[in-house]
This record gives structure tokens, C-alpha cells and sequence, in this order.
């Protein structure tokens, strides 16, 4: 397993074409995994991109860690990424909070970062994305599960649900990831979101309850387009080849 | 470090039993002592391996067959319902053929 120490900490990290000229780095969301991105949006990109992935803390195959889940924390991993890889620019990607964080990267790096897509940030101000956070229960877990994953489609077992479980837990009642998203409420607000100067595509889901963040951002970045893709929050999952197209052709060009 | 382990072409027994050594690797031997694992055995029904796991087995292939073996771009080319109906039997098939 391709492991990497950033800032202290193993990294789970995947890649693909590393031979390419340009790289294309992925973020994925909370409770997920690089995997969302590596078997039907990956290789799309590799055709003509490298292509990087990495697991953020505590998430997938990376090292647990208590605290840094704010988006400063979370950009200096990221920021620490590349720079381990050698990397010194490269297009964005991120979905849902992986999009929080690319924006973020944008903002507090510029230099780093050729070319920005945001895939279903959430507005972090929104009750919606709150309750999520503040209403964690089995039951919410479960309809979560159903509803919320990258595994949507895959009914769970009992090891995969236990498993699942141990890191919902874990990640709220041993991280800090609670309090440092609820002090991240106004990210969507500040000067830093209108001053992004890097070309942005906007991936929203049609029918998805985040489809409001993504025209309130629509409006607050200079160089930003929007497109509409059908399906809901899950759209990596439910429309994986329209995903990677966009992206594709909004990188090349 | 990872490195690429050249191996003899392998019989469909051979290939079976080596990735039954990949699911316990990845799985945990503790869980595959519950299993039968077999043939027919679905990935994510029946192993119940969700997707990450599927990416480090994937990375087991890769490592193992180097680059004439195409596991993730053979999976890359399957929808969500394939990837749930895919058994074993089938990945032996897609290495013997592909050796």
C-alpha cells in the first residue's frame, strides 16, 4: 500500500499515469474514501492527466489522528502532499467536503493550483450541513448509509456496518471534526471565497440540497462557471463518466 | 517499498488460492476464518468488501502481475451493478486469460 509521512502522519495515497505532464489531484468527502474517485472518475482523467488520490486523515487506509480538521489544518496536509510528491501546481479536485477543502487550497495557495473544480460543497452555514453533524445517532447512521455514502448502491453487511460505525464514532467523539467544521460556519462568507483567482467549474446534482451552495458561489467567484448534472449529493456515484468528462475537458482546455 | 514480484504463469487453482491469500490480507484473517470462500463468492455481497478494500486488493494485483494484468481498468469498465455481481471465479478467469 502506497503510504506517505506528511506533517507526521501516513498518508494512504493512490496513483495513476504518473508519466503524464500534468496532474490532476483529487479530494474526496467526510465518512469516504479515495475509492469514490479511483475505479469510474480516475481513469477517465488518466487517459491524458497524472492522476493522484490520497485518503484523508482518519479516513480510508490513512493514519487516525485527533485533531486538524479545520480547513487551515486540512489545506497544510494537502499543501505538505505536494510538496512531498514534488509537485508544484497542479488542477483540483474535491467533492462535498473535499470541494470545502479545494477551495480553501485555492484561496490560501493560488500558486499551487492551476485550475479549481468544486463537486457538492455543502454551505457550511447551512442547517443542513449542520445537523448532520450535531444529530448523530445509529439511526441517523443507517439512513445515512442509505442515503449519504459512496456505497449507496451496496447494501451493507455486518462487518461493513460495524466497521463503518466504528468510524463514524471514532471520528466524532475522539476528533475534534465537530467543532472545527461548526467554526468553519462562515467560510462561505468571507473575502477569501470572492478573491479566488483560478478558473472554477461548479459540479452540482440537479436535484441535490446543496444546489443553493453552489449558486451562492457561482455568484461570489469571479472566474467561476456552473453546471448541473443530474442526480443528487451522490452524483460521483450516480453519474461517474459525466463527472470525469466535465472535468476532463475543463482541465484540458 | 512496493515492488513487482515476476511470476510464472499460474494455474486457475494457483490463481484462486493466491487471491484467497489477497482477501485475507486485506479482510483480516479474523474474518476470512468465518468465511467460505469459494468460486462463487461476490465481492461485496458475500466477502463484503466495500470499496477501499477493492482498491487495495486491486493494488495486491498490480503489485504481484506488474503491468500486463489490468484489474482496475477491467473494473473501471464495469457499472455499480456488475462491480456488486462480481465473484471470484470471474477475477480468476479475467488473470488466467490475461497471462
Amino acid at each position: 500500500m502506497p503510504v506517505v509521512e506528511v506533517n507526521n502522519r501516513n498518508v494512504h495515497i493512490q496513483q495513476m499515469n504518473m508519466d503524464a505532464p500534468e496532474t490532476v489531484l483529487l479530494v474526496h468527502g467526510m465518512f469516504s474514501n479515495l475509492s469514490v474517485y479511483y475505479f469510474h472518475i480516475a481513469p477517465i482523467l488518466a487517459r491524458h492527466f497524472h492522476v493522484v488520490m490520497y485518503d484523508l486523515k482518519s479516513h480510508g487506509r490513512s493514519e487516525r489522528i485527533a485533531s486538524g480538521y479545520d480547513l487551515n489544518s486540512m489545506t497544510d496536509d494537502l499543501s505538505g502532499l505536494l510538496d512531498h510528491l514534488d509537485l508544484s501546481a497542479v488542477h483540483l479536485a474535491g467533492y462535498s467536503f473535499g470541494g470545502l477543502i479545494s477551495l480553501k487550497m485555492a484561496a490560501r495557495f493560488p500558486e499551487k493550483i492551476k485550475k479549481l473544480a468544486v463537486i457538492e460543497a455543502p454551505d457550511p452555514n447551512d442547517d443542513k450541513t449542520r445537523d448532520i453533524i450535531d444529530d448523530y445517532s445509529r439511526e441517523f447512521l443507517e439512513h445515512y448509509v442509505e442515503n449519504f455514502t459512496d456505497t449507496t448502491k451496496m447494501k451493507m453487511g455486518k462487518r461493513q456496518m460495524e466497521r463503518n460505525h466504528r468510524m463514524y464514532e471514532y471520528l466524532f467523539h475522539e476528533t475534534s471534526i465537530k467543532n472545527d467544521m461548526l467554526l468553519e460556519r462562515d467560510f462561505f462568507n468571507t473575502p477569501e471565497i470572492d478573491q479566488i483567482p483560478r478558473d472554477t467549474l461548479l459540479l452540482y446534482g440537479k436535484d441535490s440540497n446543496c444546489l443553493s451552495a453552489g449558486k451562492k458561489l457561482k455568484d461570489r467567484i469571479e472566474r467561476a462557471e456552473m453546471i448541473a448534472i443530474n442526480g443528487d449529493h451522490n452524483i460521483p456515484i450516480q453519474e461517474p463518466a459525466s463527472i470525469a468528462n466535465r472535468l476532463e475537458t475543463f482541465f484540458r482546455n | 517499498m512496493d515492488t513487482v514480484v515476476s511470476a510464472a504463469k499460474l494455474n486457475s487453482n494457483e490463481i484462486f488460492d493466491l487471491m484467497k491469500q489477497f482477501i485475507t490480507e486485506v479482510i483480516g484473517e479474523e474474518f476470512v476464518e468465518e468465511m467460505d470462500i469459494t468460486l462463487e463468492s461476490s465481492f461485496t455481497k458475500d466477502l463484503e468488501m466495500d470499496s477501499i478494500e477493492i482498491v487495495s486488493f486491486s493494488e495486491k494485483i498490480k503489485i504481484h502481475f506488474g503491468e500486463k494484468i489490468d484489474f482496475t481498468g477491467w473494473l473501471s469498465g464495469m457499472d455499480i451493478d456488475q462491480l456488486i455481481s462480481l465473484n471470484l471465479g470471474m477475477i480468476v478467469n479475467f488473470i488466467e486469460e490475461c497471462q
